[in-house]
């Protein structure tokens, strides 16, 4: 559905989106994830085709960014981050404008504004005037806009940003749903947003690409966390000869207990075993837990080697 | 350009959801109705010589010296958020990632001026049908027809221009300020470089005088309808057109 190949954006010398590839199949929810100034936006704006990549080539739904942008722009729907709306125009109105220029036949038009409605659960402002709606509402007149000419690809930039608790809860939801008729690519800096909503996560940090992986993958557990009464040592070693564990260390121990961080061979679950050998040669095993790789862990780890590396960059030029 | 209609419906909307176009219209308003008054007052006047002849048309608008301060004013006005406010609230984020082509969004915003300036010099008409019926004065229907079609055509020029400079910018301020320095140019230096220079015998004093538009509004005033006049103002309407689409197409710093 979406196929980026080396794009880039340069603002002068500055390089804003380095050299990004990812590819995004039918029905997925991407969630892309960046510190602040990492790219995400620009990115954002060139798949919808506001700004012109530097270089390198997207194509969305079979059509290049360049080449097509209105065929592209045709089939992808943007909620930017700041939810830009005409304030003097009420709801219905815009939404009915915005069909227009979208080009929702007229016959359709009544009902595909009828469903957005309901869908973003603001019918009952269709009336009211954008300019005195809540931030919360006029997020979702936003997305229903977004959504109105039944888009194939959904590019959504920061899409709870300033939104209360509870509505959060709703968009995401309604982004849940909404991953069945379409792909959807949003931009957030909340990683529990991303655990809540997406399917698969790519990470950016400094404009390159840092982790493109499936959220199940990321939060599989390599690791196991150990807590055995008494000396750690000999735990230690009988879990060691455990087939499938790479190591194991002592990583927190008190009076009568010691916790140990068993790190595993990837697809392997050797969690039964270790309890097994455990009892049997008579440790008091007090618990035994799956630790699940945080996404937390992986974006601070990923963010951290770019700015490394891009510090050892600069270093090396100076010299 | 399907699309231009839709457009131009809601740009109209928010000049009038604001209040800048009915406090521009009650200015223009005022204007005209001063105008007529002197106008009246003139043609009231009995005629001693032929010295004091003149043409009522040009009394009524071309050498009003309010009717172009007002225009100075209010085309500044109207134009400078056509662009310049979707750029600096984002709309023009949303505007341009829907299936339609800047051509498009300059083409309706320019249209949307042009119409509101229309709009503007209705009251100068309204009058004219009282003098024609009420005081029975018959003046020629020549120099009115001239001098629509010249100040429509002039009208497209000056909002172009609006239009160019609201493109370049995000601040409506600046926006209005370059197109009234292009204005002032165009009305005010043309007319007295053209005085400064014409008694010096310079060669192009006469180019000079073709470009100024009071000049031009005198001779529609008089019933001249001269093409290569109209022809100047399209041609400087669609090349300001062009030049505003290829700004908005040169999206770097539309963010």
């Amino acid at each position: 559905m979406i196929e980026v190949d080396r794009l880039t954006k340069q603002y002068g010398s500055i390089t804003a989106v380095d050299r990004l590839a990812f590819t995004v199949g039918r029905g997925e929810i991407v969630g892309l994830l960046g510190p602040n100034g990492a790219g995400k936006t620009t990115t954002m704006r060139m798949l919808t085709t506001f700004i012109p990549p530097s270089s390198g080539r997207a194509r969305l739904a079979g059509y290049d960014v360049l080449d097509a942008p209105i065929e592209v722009r045709r089939r992808v729907g943007y909620l930017p981050e700041s939810v830009p709306l005409y304030l003097e125009m009420r709801v219905r109105e815009y939404l009915t404008y915005r069909a227009k220029l979208r080009d929702v036949p007229g016959r359709r038009r009544r009902v595909a504004i009828d469903y957005v409605l309901s869908r973003c659960g603001i019918e009952d402002v269709q009336h009211r005037i954008l300019g005195q709606l809540s931030k919360g509402y006029r997020q979702r007149v936003g997305l229903a806009d977004a959504m109105v000419h039944e888009p194939d690809i959904l590019i959504l930039d920061e899409p709870t940003a300033g939104l209360d608790p509870v509505q959060v809860r709703e968009v995401r939801a309604l982004i849940r749903e909404l991953g069945d008729r379409h792909t959807i690519i949003l931009s957030t800096h909340i990683m529990t947003e991303v655990e809540a909503v997406c399917s698969r996560v790519i990470i950016i940090a400094r404009g390159q690409l840092q982790v493109d992986e499936s959220l199940d993958r990321l939060q599989s557990a390599r690791t196991l966390m150990v807590e055995v009464r008494g000396d750690g040592e000999p735990a230690k070693s009988i879990i060691q000869s455990v087939k499938g564990v790479v190591r194991a260390r002592v990583v927190d121990h008190d009076e009568t207990t010691v916790t140990l961080e068993v790190e595993l061979e990837a697809e392997c679950d050797p969690a039964e075993q270790i309890a097994n050998q455990l009892v049997r040669l008579g440790v008091g095993l007090r618990r035994l837990q799956p630790r699940r790789s945080s996404l937390e862990d992986r974006f601070i780890e990923a963010v951290g080697q770019a700015n490394l590396s891009s510090d050892l960059d600069n270093s090396s030029g100076a010299a | 350009m399907r699309h231009v209609p839709t457009l131009v419906r809601r740009e109209l909307g928010a000049y009038f959801l604001g209040p800048m176009a009915w406090l521009i219209l009650l200015g223009f308003q005022a204007i005209a109705w001063l105008n007529f008054w002197d106008l009246v007052e003139v043609l009231a006047r009995p005629q001693v010589g032929l010295s004091q002849l003149s043409d009522p048309m040009v009394t009524y608008i071309s050498g009003s010296m309010p009717f172009w301060i007002a225009m100075m004013v209010a085309i500044p006005a109207l134009t400078m958020r056509l662009l310049a406010e979707e750029k600096r609230s984002g709309t023009i984020e949303t505007l341009l990632t829907v299936p339609i082509s800047e051509t498009e969004v300059v083409t309706a915003k320019w249209a949307a001026g042009v119409i509101m300036y229309l709009v503007l010099l209705i009251p100068y008409a309204l009058y004219l049908p009282f003098l024609y019926y009420q005081a029975e004065f018959h003046f020629d229907l020549g120099p009115i027809a001239a001098l629509s079609i010249g100040l429509t055509t002039m009208g497209m020029m000056f909002i172009s221009i609006g239009v160019f400079f609201s493109a370049l910018t995000r601040n409506q301020i600046v926006a209005a300020i370059g197109t009234f320095v292009v204005m002032f140019l165009m009305l005010m230096l043309t007319f007295l470089g053209y005085r400064y220079v014409a008694g010096r015998g310079a060669v192009w004093a006469e180019a000079l005088k073709f470009c100024s538009i009071l000049y031009q509004a005198y001779g529609f005033g008089v019933g001249q309808l001269d093409l290569r006049v109209l022809a100047m103002h399209l041609s400087v309407a669609i090349f300001m057109l062009y030049l505003a689409v290829k700004v908005l197409q040169s999206r770097e710093d539309r963010g």
